[in-house]
């Protein structure tokens, strides 16, 4: 690393975290019980603390576990009609949640410009590249965004609550539409200008101040999280 | 210089088109989420999930179109959307479903040149069924489905539930619910930016 700034934990290549998305979904969807789903998000909780994210891996492994002693609970109760309803939408819960946790991981390690290269490197259309770029960083502000129009909402007397909704119908889903989608599109012409600004339409071979490429760290991981998928599908039994 | 000169004068999607098209598709997916969380996690209502979506993201598909008419921007946000949708563990046919409507919007909106708005609003009723594709796996072969569900970690009771809440002439009444309600969504952007967008100049 030459860029001054010093970074905290263990540098991954972009193109692998994509691998350990890839097997943590295969692992997270044919998870066979519940104790196994608890191992994997515990491994993607390490893989967290390795990149650098201890907070977040800690508090995702809590909150977890919060939801593994829920099922457990509601596993007890009597069967009905509600045991039901909360068992299927647990059963989501815990389909989404590993590869949840996992994408946020990576989405807060990467950044754009070394998913740029990487993918550049592997001769992925810029059509869906760039795209997949910029909306994984507009995410987020769409959020922030979201808390600034609600506090504007509330000094003109509008709160965007359902009653409202159905009162004056026209009224909220302009409130709603208008100023996220004006943000969205005045932020667009802004990362426009920003990245044509930086070169990105230079038709040449695309450098890079990172040094993109697999690593000793890269396999240690992928076999990680390849052993603990094979682990389920074969000793399935075991837990 | 004459080959740098025609890179800058290219036909297709520039650098500007993409970054619109990521944008959009963020505030799309949102919206999708928003609109697909009442819907999805309760079995006896996830029929209506493309509902959601339907109602919600009118305003935006517009404006996406509005901004970006050239070909290939649908097919760019039907595939990302693929794309987040199957890392988010769905099943595999809504994915395709995605893609697949994708393409057919596109020749839609395209056949008028992105330009009219009745046409766009069509595309986007018609973009609204990629998601229920899963509903036609779904009504195709409920056998296969549920196992495909199975092994994608839906519990068994969910599916059970889901079984006995659909009746046989439950797909027409989807996929004609989807696209009454995206011509509703359609007409409500339709409205927003003749009122809004179209004064600011931001739709050209």
């Amino acid at each position: 690393m030459s860029n001054g700034e010093k970074r905290r934990g263990l540098w991954i290549d972009p193109r692998t975290k994509i691998l350990l998305l890839l097997l943590c979904v295969l692992s997270a969807t044919m998870a066979p019980s519940l104790l196994y789903e608890m191992l994997v998000v515990a491994l993607v909780a390490c893989f967290g603390i390795v990149c650098g994210k201890v907070r977040y891996s800690i508090i995702g492994v809590i909150v977890y576990g919060g939801f593994y002693l829920l099922t457990q609970a509601v596993l007890q109760m009597p069967s009905g009609n509600v045991q039901v309803m909360l068992i299927a939408f647990l059963g989501l819960v815990h389909k989404v949640y590993p590869c949840g946790i996992l994408s946020g991981i990576i989405i807060s390690t990467t950044k754009v410009g070394e998913f740029l290269s990487a993918m550049n490197r592997s001769h992925i259309s810029q059509k869906i590249v760039i795209p997949v770029a910029v909306m994984l960083r507009y995410v987020p502000t769409i959020r922030e965004d979201w808390h600034f129009i609600k506090d504007a909402m509330r000094m003109r007397d509008v709160s965007p609550n359902l009653k409202n909704f159905i009162l004056h119908p026209a009224m909220t889903i302009e409130c709603i539409y208008v100023p996220l989608m004006m943000a969205a599109s005045k932020t667009a012409d802004e990362l426009t200008v920003a990245s044509v600004t930086r070169g990105i339409e230079n038709p040449t071979q695309r450098t890079s101040y990172v040094r993109i490429g697999f690593g000793i760290a890269d396999l240690i991981v992928v076999l990680a999280f390849l052993a603990m998928f094979l682990v389920g599908q074969f000793y399935g039994e075991v837990f | 210089m004459s080959a740098q000169s025609s890179y800058l004068n290219k036909k297709g999607l520039t650098v500007k088109d993409l970054v619109t098209i990521g944008i959009f598709t963020a505030l799309f997916f949102v919206f999708e989420l928003i609109g697909s969380l009442p819907f999805a996690p309760n079995p006896a209502l996830t029929f209506y999930q493309p509902f959601g979506i339907a109602l919600l993201c009118g305003p935006v598909y517009l404006l996406m179109v509005a901004k970006v008419p050239k070909r290939g921007g649908i097919v760019v946000l039907g595939i990302i959307n693929g794309i987040i949708w199957y890392v988010l563990g769905m099943h595999w046919a809504m994915d395709l479903g995605y893609v697949v409507m994708g393409i057919v919007a596109e020749i839609v909106a395209g056949a008028k040149g992105y330009r009219n708005i009745k046409w766009n609003i069509a595309s986007f009723s018609l973009f609204c069924l990629g998601p229920a594709g899963v509903f036609l796996a779904y009504f195709a072969d409920p056998a296969a489905w549920a196992e495909t569900m199975l092994d994608n970690g839906t519990s068994q009771e969910y599916i059970d539930m889901m079984t006995a809440s659909a009746p046989a002439g439950m797909l027409p009444v989807i996929l004609l619910g989807t696209i009454v309600l995206g011509i509703i969504s359609g007409l409500v952007g339709k409205k927003l930016l003749k009122k809004q967008f179209e004064k600011a100049g931001i739709t050209a």
